[in-house]
């Protein structure tokens, strides 16, 4: 792993005042009020690595600044604790922390639920049919056409698609997209929110909810429930998978009801 | 034509993931495309929630499916400590109209009903 991954290598200029840095950071006493610049200086090039280490996390339910975030926790502790004397890359060393920090985020939300293999597996294989089946079918496939399908019984595929709804934070989905294509679905839809919100009687508790939605769950309740598409054309508009739009909409509902009743 | 399934269960939110799956299984059964599944999960997410909040402490939910030739009934009965049905300008029933192709709400003798119908859509989406 070197740094930066995203933006560019770095030239041999900026891994000599990297190391120029770190040496002087290590000399300094830790009451030095020169090591905050020292240490912000560092942070601040190191960011692409945390970005870059968040990113593999960025479908689990989190919002990406948030993981952005806590990931910087872990580098601002990397610098604090590397020995430039031991001879690692900095970057080397910064990753576990990294990741150790983020990976504590989603423990300490209590999201990060472990999901046997097989059940991986068996969702991963029912997700990849489901996707080709309805290319193929033009419409989704239904339990028992995707268990004929897989060759195994209606109850597993049943058990697939549970799996998602259960472990709702884990890493059942594939990063299929990084959120291309966006802006201009959403500005789109907007017209058709204020139409369709005319006829509510709770808009006006509605509208601040929906518009402190992410803004693709925003798209998916506008695209299902203003313009009455279904997850399938919803999941090939945004260029996610079906499954993947049946969980956001399912938490997302959630989540407005809360607020609604709150 | 099978039988009816019923479910009961006290008017808690913690029962309302129980309904979820249990309807995502009578969809499957109903043999119903994934879309479908999901929106009927959804459903009676939505219209059992509506009637967990009708009801009054400890009241009993009954949550019934049907298969029909078409599709999927599915009735939610409940206690109700109102006399009116639920109102159908909220962002909830619009949510539920969308999920099932009809849904219908009464309140009679202190019971709430909704009825929702899911008509089984295998042909191409538009």
């Amino acid at each position: 792993m070197t740094s930066p991954p995203e933006g560019g290598r770095w030239g041999p200029a900026q891994r000599e005042r990297e190391r120029a840095l770190l040496a002087e950071l290590h000399s300094l006493p830790a009451d030095d009020p020169r090591r905050d610049a020292l240490r912000d200086e560092l942070v601040v090039m190191h960011l692409p690595l945390v970005r870059h280490l968040a990113r593999r996390y960025r479908d689990r339910g989190e919002q990406f600044e948030d993981l952005v975030q806590v990931g910087t926790v872990g580098l601002i502790k990397a610098v604090d604790r590397f020995d430039p004397d031991r001879g690692a890359a900095f970057s080397t060393f910064a990753t576990p922390t990294i990741l150790g920090e983020i990976k504590r985020h989603f423990r300490d939300s209590a999201r990060a639920v472990h999901v046997p293999r097989r059940l991986q597996e068996l969702h991963a294989a029912v997700a990849r049919a489901t996707e080709a089946m309805t290319q193929s079918l033009g419409r989704s496939p239904t339990v028992r056409e995707l268990a004929a399908e897989l060759d195994i019984s209606e109850d597993e595929v049943l058990e697939a698609i549970e799996v998602r709804h259960a472990f709702a934070a884990s890493s059942l989905d594939a990063t299929a997209a990084d959120g291309t294509s966006e802006g201009a679905v959403l500005a789109d839809l907007l017209g058709d929110e204020d139409s369709a919100l005319a006829a509510i009687e709770d808009r006006e508790s509605l509208r601040p909810l929906l518009e402190a939605l992410p803004e693709r769950e925003r798209q998916i309740i506008m695209l299902r429930f203003f313009r009455n598409q279904s997850q399938s054309q919803i999941a090939e508009q945004l260029g996610i998978s079906q499954m993947h739009v049946s969980r956001l909409l399912a938490r997302t509902l959630a989540q407005l009801r809360d607020g609604l009743a709150a | 034509m099978t039988a009816a399934v019923t479910l009961s269960f006290e008017a808690d939110t913690r029962n309302v993931a129980l309904a979820r799956t249990v309807a995502a299984t009578m969809a499957a059964r109903a043999d119903l495309p994934l879309d479908q599944l999901e929106d009927v999960r959804l459903a009676v997410d939505e219209a059992v929630s509506q009637a967990i909040l009708a009801a009054p402490r400890g009241g009993v939910i009954d949550l019934e499916f049907l298969e029909t030739p078409a599709g999927l009934d599915i009735t939610v009965r409940a206690p109700s400590s109102t006399l009116d049905p639920p109102p159908t300008d909220t962002f909830s029933w619009m949510v539920l109209s969308a999920l099932v192709d009809r849904v219908s709400a009464v309140v009679e003798d202190g019971q709430l009903r909704l009825d929702l119908q899911v008509v089984r859509g295998l042909t191409v989406d538009a």
